[in-house]
């Protein structure tokens, strides 16, 4: 009994779980509490059996008699294997009902949650939904060594660096990643999903309170890994309407002017680990790039030939002191447009 | 420890064995088996490989024809072979391969007689089970300060101590070194030195295997710890080794993927070893429902190392032929399969969870049997529930992989099995408390780590429902949470188990008595400095701390801080274990030969036993925890035979 209190105080008084911002939370620390109970209950037995034996058993030092010959008894040999099968059996009945639900769309469409959840290995291309854009929302998520990129298709792909969602609305991530493995988190969301190179998984999200949360990788990706965090912003309807409107306005999307090289900078997560003064970076993964001009004339080449190779062929050339494969050769993928526009916005920021 | 092998004189080999050759001489010496042929030998094979892979890239007309990465990749493989073809592992199969006469057995390589003996192929099991400890718990100890430095990057926010690829290389040493050099083969150095003598043998079924697959470990160990000297760094994509990561990185992990094809076949050829010994060396009267549990631990254990193990190569080889020859089992862009990797690999690791937790349940088992006075509860159902564990292991791997992107409908049937895996492990826990119930307890140190493990692992294991639970799971998946369940089950569990057996048998491996105070100290300093580093881990995971980072926001400052303090408190508690160990067996009183009054077998020989156990075979007529029942033997020895039964020999 003793026991059972403790536990319980300790489980009670600490507050174990961050206050739900979700829909889906809210269930997982339902499931939390549900465990959490069954949990103390069993360990306060254990640890009453054990410290009344140690105080009640305790043989003297010269007591060389031994304990009575018991070598056992069916009857409780079955309730304790009985016992905690009923209560396994109803954690895993709970566990895949709440499951179930927090895999659940609005939309008709998504007929099962399992569906709604399935990694389709088609070379996955995020897209939205038909029918209405917020029925669910659906957000591409992309993440990348170091940083994340979130792109709204249903609003002219609208994107950003940080995660911005319409309170009380049902949003569908559907994560990709461009090199290794990165896991998608908000720990007031309770959700976690993996995006996996060559996958389009998938995640459910239904905030319901305002605010600013951190996105978290949880997966180990490489030298930035802890540094590879985000925020997501929960807003009313109205602003996120007001966001989505102001993006399609001055966006990219509309296939207008060539995006500006900020926007490319944040947008390719350059951020996540390079200092840069204008674009208020402040990683610490990679070199400095306010001092790009030492940088190129240490390794002996002009400016924006430097400037691009190390973009394009980053192991060709790596700054003394850091080490080589770490920054990501993806981005020689980048269209030739956007490549010229990010080294001259470098070329002309670090001078 | 010189004092402490004298027992072995008195029970020199019968005269009926052939007399040992004469020692060579002159430049002989550098032909024969040991430390002299090691050099040139390395080198020999050092060139053979290097050879191959030059002659190989020349004609295929391959530039460069010398590269690094392939050479190194070669190297691994061929080098160790060189060294244990010099320290002699293979010369006996190898004249017989050839069709060579082979040399008559002699048994000179049985036995201890110095400290000499330890540093070559011996092929007594007593002899490789102290190897085995000894070799282990030094890497025990690097893979504890590498966890120290670890805390101290962690003491703070920000980066202070190392860069990330050191901090990344810490933490990927530091597990790795943990599970394939010290929990796996630290179980397999107890059953080597206790299971021969628990079943009335003479030595294990193939004492030459045993002696190879002894060292083996050390190539592993010293391989992945050379990792910090090459260019790039240490492995650093942690002990999982996750494609598609893993494939980009330096040449370090190179040294991860071929360090663990060493251990691995390590484990494997003692896993068969004991299945063979087992099945095949007990003596008369040993059935198996008289085993003591820690025979069917290791049984299990061995039939899951035998099964499970050749994934993790399998694993590791395709990430080597991604990294090395430009395949593409896991490259997305070629049509391979990024989560193929996590599928074949946890179908190793998981199993490798009841690997390192199966023996450590039997060492449980004898220890609290016997420092009860009482029969162990439900002896049947606790090696049923050992059966159930090894079967059941092999259906839950994916319950790693919950957030990791596999077929959804994969998830609810891995959360029931894993649920159900609750069920034996319970049992085992209320068998032990019922065992307890009415005992005459003793409170020596082995028993301190056996409640110790109880209670601990309890809490690891709720924990482990916590993560079975497919929601929690995915709130919880990859972050501090998981770090705090895993060293409750590998630290609570494993490692506390691995404390009681060193203590339980030092008697009998060493002949002398540890001393007990320290012993006590040892375990409270361990129990408390334990809990107090990793249960607060569970709050961190909880809120919002993912594992695997150097730096984390600053509101888990202070509690990061407190963790560390106490794990160097920790840290510092192995300091008395070592000292205890070091100082008692050179200087400890001598140890009679039954010191706990067991039943077993291995008391009622000397302590440490003669260099063929038992001078004659053992009769087994009972069962091995018949304690309180009167005039109860589990074996008796020839000339006891018609003697009325009688106690143990109570020193």
């Amino acid at each position: 009994m003793l026991f059972g209190a403790g536990a319980a105080a300790v489980a009670l008084l600490i507050p174990w779980l961050p206050d739900p911002a979700s829909k889906q939370a809210e269930r997982i620390n339902f499931v939390f509490w549900f465990v959490t109970t069954i949990c103390i209950a069993i360990f306060a037995l254990v640890a009453a059996v054990i410290v009344y034996s140690i105080l009640h058993f305790r043989a003297r030092p010269d007591d060389d008699e031994d304990g009575p010959p018991v070598h056992g008894h069916t009857g409780l040999e079955i309730v304790w294997t009985a016992v905690p099968a009923a209560l396994v059996t109803a954690i895993s009945i709970v566990s895949a009902v709440v499951l179930a639900q927090n895999e659940r769309l609005p939309s008709a469409e998504s007929a099962s949650a399992a569906q709604a959840a399935q990694a389709s290995t088609v070379n996955g291309l995020c897209k939205p939904r038909r029918g209405d854009p917020l029925k669910p929302l659906v957000v591409c998520v992309t993440g990348q060594q170091f940083a994340w990129l979130f792109q709204y298709p249903a609003f002219g792909n609208a994107s950003s660096a940080t995660l911005r969602l319409p309170i009380h609305t049902t949003v569908q991530l559907q994560l990709q990643s461009k090199d290794v493995i990165h896991s998608f988190w908000v720990p007031e969301f309770g959700q976690k999903q993996d995006a996996v190179p060559g996958l389009l998984t998938k995640l459910v999200i239904t905030p319901t309170k305002l605010g600013t949360f951190p996105v978290i990788c949880t997966e180990l990706c490489g030298l930035g890994h802890a540094l590879m965090r985000s925020q997501s912003t929960v807003m009313t309807s109205d602003k996120f309407a007001a966001w989505t409107k102001s993006q399609r306005r001055g966006g990219s999307a509309g296939g207008g002017g060539a995006p500006s090289g900020k926007a490319l900078f944040v947008s390719n997560g350059c951020d996540g680990c390079h200092t840069f003064k204008p674009a208020g970076a402040k990683g610490t993964v990679g070199p400095d790039l306010d001092k790009l001009p030492a940088l190129a004339q240490r390794a002996g080449q002009p400016l924006a030939q430097f400037i691009r190779e190390s973009i394009v062929k980053p192991d060709a050339y790596v700054e003394p002191g850091y080490p080589k494969g770490v920054m990501p050769s993806t981005f020689a993928s980048l269209p030739a447009a956007q490549l010229d526009a990010l080294v001259k916005y470098l070329q002309q920021g670090s001078k | 420890m010189s004092e402490a092998v004298v027992g072995f004189h008195e029970h020199e080999a019968q005269a009926a064995h052939p007399s040992p050759p004469p020692p060579p001489r002159g430049w002989h010496r550098l032909l024969a088996p040991g430390w002299l042929r090691v050099p040139w030998m390395t080198a020999l094979f050092f060139g053979i490989g290097a050879g191959i892979v030059v002659l190989v890239r020349w004609a295929e007309g391959w530039e460069p024809i010398w590269k690094g990465s392939v050479i190194t990749t070669v190297e691994l493989a061929a080098v160790p072979f060189g060294f244990l073809a010099g320290l002699g592992g293979f010369d006996y199969w190898t004249r017989y391969a050839i069709g060579a006469p082979t040399l008559p057995e002699d048994h000179s390589g049985h036995g201890a007689y110095s400290w000499r003996d330890y540093f070559r192929i011996n092929t007594d099991h007593k002899v490789i089970g102290i190897q085995y400890l000894v070799t282990t718990v030094v890497f025990f100890v690097i893979a504890g300060l590498l966890a120290m430095f670890m805390r101290a990057e962690l003491a703070r926010p920000g980066m202070q101590f190392v860069d990330n690829q050191t901090f990344n290389g810490l933490f990927s040493v530091h597990a790795a070194l943990m599970i394939f050099l010290f929990v796996i083969p630290a179980f397999a150095g107890i059953g080597n030195y206790v299971i021969p003598l628990m079943l009335g043998a003479p030595d294990m079924a193939f004492p030459r295997l045993n002696a190879l697959s002894f060292w083996l470990l050390p190539v592993a160990g010293i391989m992945m710890l050379s990792s910090f000297l090459v260019p790039g760094g240490p492995f650093a994509a942690g002990w999982t080794n996750y494609a598609t990561l893993s494939v980009n990185q330096p040449l370090g992990d190179t040294f991860f993927s071929m360090a663990v094809q060493w251990a691995g076949a390590s484990s494997i050829m003692t896993a068969l070893n004991f299945l063979v010994t087992i099945i095949t060396m007990r003596a008369p009267g040993m059935t198996f429902w008289r085993m003591p549990l820690l025979v069917w631990a290791n049984f299990t254990t061995s039939l899951l190392v035998v099964i499970a193990t050749p994934f993790i190569a399998g694993s590791q080889f395709f990430v080597l032929f991604d990294h090395i020859m430009h395949t593409n089992f896991f490259n997305p862009d070629a049509g391979g399969y990024p989560l193929g990797y996590q599928h074949i690999f946890w179908f190793y690791s998981h199993p490798a969870v009841y690997i390192m937790m199966l023996p450590g349940f039997g060492i449980a088992s004898e220890v609290i049997s016997v420092m009860a006075r009482k029969p162990i509860f439900g002896y049947r159902l606790m090696a049923l529930s050992l059966m159930a564990i090894l079967v059941l292991g092999f259906s839950v791997w994916a319950h790693h992989m919950f957030v990791a992107g596999m077929a959804p409908w994969l998830r609810v049937p891995m959360m029931v099995t894993s649920m159900v895996i609750a069920v034996p492990t319970g049992i085992k826990v209320f068998s032990w408390l019922a065992t307890l119930w009415e005992g005459r307890i003793h409170f020596e140190t082995p028993m301190l780590f056996a409640l110790g493990f109880v209670s601990m692992f309890v809490i690891g294991g709720l924990s482990g429902i916590y993560l079975a639970a497919v929601p929690i799971d995915i709130h919880t998946s990859d972050t501090y949470f998981v770090v705090a369940h895993i060293h409750y089950v590998l630290f609570g569990g494993s490692l506390f188990t691995i404390f009681a057996g060193i203590y339980f048998w030092f008697p009998k491996m060493t002949g002398r008595m540890y001393n007990e105070k320290l012993g006590k100290l040892h375990f409270w300093l361990t129990f408390v400095g334990f809990n107090l580093t990793f249960f607060p881990m569970h709050w961190l995971g909880l809120q919002g701390m993912p594992r695997r980072v150097a730096d984390y926001v600053p509101k888990f400052a202070d509690l990061n801080l407190f963790i560390s303090i106490a794990s160097f408190g920790l840290g510092a508690s192995t300091v008395v274990f070592l000292y205890n160990m070091v100082v008692s067996w050179r200087f400890g009183p001598p140890a009679p030969p039954n010191p706990w009054r067991s039943l077993t077998l291995e008391w009622q020989v000397s302590s440490p036993p003669p260099v063929f156990n038992f001078d004659e075979v053992p009769q087994v007529v009972g069962n091995p925890y018949e304690y309180g029942v009167p005039g109860a033997r589990h074996g008796v020895f020839n000339g006891d035979r018609v003697h009325e039964p009688e106690e143990a020999p109570v020193s």
